[in-house]
């Protein structure tokens, strides 16, 4: 679904992302682990098309983002770290709005509702305006808008920092059932633990690499911490 | 898409307390603007009603008082010979001549308070016609009336670029955008959809405000003429939105941030709309100065005090000139009227080289200055909503050469008279010359306003071309 095929990202003689090889199939969760500047958020960017590869193709469920811009987009939907939304708006009217992008019409207000209600929003915040909302409450409205828009690629960045555990583990439980029903989700975090509970594979980069892909059913938390560090102080 | 965007923009600016600020502060400026030049016009009036009726008042004594002679119920008493031409051409019968104000002249008073708008005439000098202005403290004069043409050239761009400066900044640094651009959804139809929700917004305010001001200061909505003029200022007013909208999104276009924008777009402004127009004028006259007036009343007296010493010899120089004039059965006699006459016109004589003078440089700054209104929109619009409201130097110009002409006509109708010392009878009243105003053919203002529309459009178009052309290829992220 998700595919990087040498995908590469420089900046002058800086090079943010080195070529980079990577599959995401369906229903599959794929961590991408490693400090500030490893070059996560630049591949999710490159596959969203918000910044021009150097290099490479990504690929989203065959086509070239950067030769179908807008066709690929309609495949995929994006968390970022920082969830932000409209404040002066309600938490239904960012739906309304997003959704409708993303569709190209209107769902009404009663689909809506019922993907809220999937995403556990609290009964009668819909109406309320975002400006009051926890950024728990405000990653289920985009998790909410992901569900609208059928996506079968997801692209987080950094979602659960700044989430308090119960928030982590119930965004956790969210994309678990999205990847459930088929959607091929890429996360960059740095948390360690979420991307051992939560993917299937895990992905370390360090300085624009991606220096060791593994399977998260093969080792424990501890080994996981273990191998990042080691890679962190190569 | 793009409606999708343009519904999100309105619940945005209804949830924004921008939008009813900026309706409140539209409406306010509009009203108070309307008010000055409805005020102005009605001053203008009142003014020309009121020459109105002294003329009238005053002819219809000069009837009685002639048809009283006739029938011997009076005597003539005085200095001067109330049944004279010179008389009757330069004081009693002298006629009003005015331009009355246009249609929209309430929307726009431009330089209708420079230029005077009425003249009263007589036979003897244009010039002591022409120096007979109201007086007016010269401070108002320079710093120029409040009206709405003031508000749309001046204050509407700071609305446009309040509500534009920050439509893609603002989204960037609230982290609305990257959730934006992750739809399937270009950069350049986001920002469409605002340019056209807000530029839609707010052209449709002034046009509102424009059309319902129209209305209560009393223009007639029933005539052609006014419906063209209110057209052509609707379109221009479209293309100067369009190109201020087009500059936003340029700015925008850089990625800066809002403050950045604000700064940008101010600097802008104050260099087209402040800075530009003040250029034009400094380098009109310094480049063209004309003669100063003090130099043209030195010349005048010089002239005057020279003619007066050689008032006979004038009058006789005259009289051999145009035997025509020579009242049958006497030889020259110099009399008061007839000398008087003979030196103002060794006066204008003299006087000429220097109001050719004035004339040529007068002429060639408004050329000048017709060059270089391209450099702004802002110019270009004063020059052509100045038109729209035949409050331009153009309508004056016509008023101008109206004025000459039935001066020529007044002059030629009363010198043999007054040369041939003719006593005139009341039946003669209906034989003098009449002065009506001819407006401007709609042809001649559609063409200068089309000029200036032609120059707005290729300015609007370019900044909006090269905006939409970098927001297109602008990236969501660095």
């Amino acid at each position: 679904m998700l595919q990087a095929i040498g995908l590469t990202k420089t900046y002058g003689t800086q090079t943010a992302l080195h070529p980079l090889d990577l599959e995401v199939k369906p229903g599959e969760i794929f961590c991408l682990l490693g400090a500030n500047g490893a070059g996560k958020t630049t591949t999710i960017n490159l596959f969203l098309n918000f910044i021009e590869p150097s290099g490479g193709r990504a690929l989203i469920n065959g086509r070239d983002v950067a030769e179908y811009p807008l066709e690929t987009k309609k495949e995929i939907a994006y968390i970022p770290e920082q969830v932000s939304l409209y404040r002066n708006l309600t938490g239904m009217e960012n739906l309304e709005y997003f959704a409708t992008l993303a569709n190209g019409r209107e769902l009404g207000r009663a689909k809506l509702m019922e993907y809220l209600r999937e995403v556990d929003l609290p009964a009668g915040a819909e109406d309320r305006k975002v400006s009051g909302y926890s950024k728990g409450m405000r990653q289920k409205i985009v998790i909410a808008m992901a569900m609208a828009k059928q996506a079968k690629a997801l692209l987080l960045d950094e979602p659960t920092s700044g989430l308090d555990p119960k928030a982590s583990n119930e965004f956790s439980r969210l994309i678990g059932r999205l990847a459930g029903q088929g959607t091929a989700v890429l996360m960059a975090t740095h948390d360690l633990f979420r991307a051992k509970e939560d993917g299937s594979r895990v992905g370390i980069m360090r300085q624009g690499k991606l220096r060791q892909v593994l399977n998260t059913d093969e080792f424990g938390h501890a080994d996981l911490e273990r191998i990042y560090l080691e890679h962190m102080h190569d | 898409m793009i409606s999708t965007i343009v519904k999100q923009e309105w619940r945005l600016l209804q949830a924004d307390r921008t939008l009813g600020a900026v309706v409140l502060l539209m409406g306010l400026l509009v009203g108070y603007s309307l008010y000055n030049g409805s005020a102005w016009v009605g001053f203008q009036r009142e003014t020309l009603a009121g020459a109105e009726a002294e003329q009238s008042k005053r002819l219809a004594k000069l009837k009685q008082d002639l048809e009283d002679f006739e029938a011997g119920r009076k005597e003539p008493k005085g200095f001067q010979d109330p049944r004279s031409a010179g008389a009757i051409g330069g004081v009693t019968a002298a006629p009003h001549v005015a331009m009355p104000p246009a249609p929209l002249a309430t929307l726009a008073i431009g330089q209708s308070d420079l230029y005077p708008y009425y003249f009263k005439l007589n036979p003897r000098s244009k010039q002591a016609i022409l120096a007979n202005d109201e007086i007016e403290n010269p401070t108002n004069l320079l710093a120029g009336r409040f009206d709405l043409a003031f508000v749309l050239i001046y204050l509407f761009p700071l609305l446009i670029l309040a509500l534009g400066y920050n439509m893609v900044a603002s989204e960037r640094e609230q982290g609305t955008l990257l959730l934006a651009l992750s739809q399937p959804v270009t950069m350049g139809q986001l920002v469409a959809g605002k340019v056209l929700l807000r530029g839609g917004l707010l052209l449709g305010l002034v046009v509102a405000f424009t059309l319902a001001g129209a209305l209560v200061t009393g223009v007639d909505l029933g005539s052609g003429t006014v419906w063209l003029r209110l057209g052509l200022w609707i379109a221009m007013m479209t293309l100067y939105a369009g190109f201020w909208f087009g500059l936003a999104v340029l700015v925008n276009s850089w990625q800066s941030s809002s403050a950045t924008n604000a700064l940008t777009l101010a600097g802008c402004w104050l260099g087209l709309v402040l800075v530009a127009p003040s250029v034009a004028n400094l380098l009109a006259t310094s480049l063209y100065p004309v003669p100063s007036r003090v130099e043209m009343v030195q010349a005048m007296r010089r002239a005057g005090k020279e003619a007066q010493l050689k008032g006979s010899t004038l009058l006789a120089k005259y009289m051999e000139d145009h035997p025509e004039l020579m009242p049958e059965g006497e030889k020259t006699q110099p009399d008061f009227a007839s000398i008087t006459y003979a030196v103002q016109m060794e006066v204008d004589k003299q006087v000429q080289p220097v109001l050719d003078q004035f004339d040529r440089q007068v002429t060639r700054q408004q050329e000048f200055a017709d060059r270089f209104r391209f450099i702004s929109p802002a110019i270009l619009a004063q020059s052509a909503m100045n038109d729209l409201a035949g409050t331009s130097l153009g309508r004056y110009q016509h008023f101008s050469r109206q004025v000459d002409g039935f001066f020529e006509e007044w002059r030629a109708y009363f010198l043999p008279k007054i040369f041939q010392k003719t006593k005139l009878k009341a039946a003669d009243l209906e034989s003098f010359p009449r002065y009506s105003f001819r407006e401007e053919e709609d042809a001649a203002i559609t063409g200068r306003v089309g000029v200036v529309l032609a120059g707005m459009a290729a300015f609007s178009s370019v900044v909006l071309m090269v905006g939409f052309g970098r927001i297109k290829s602008a990236r969501a992220a660095g």
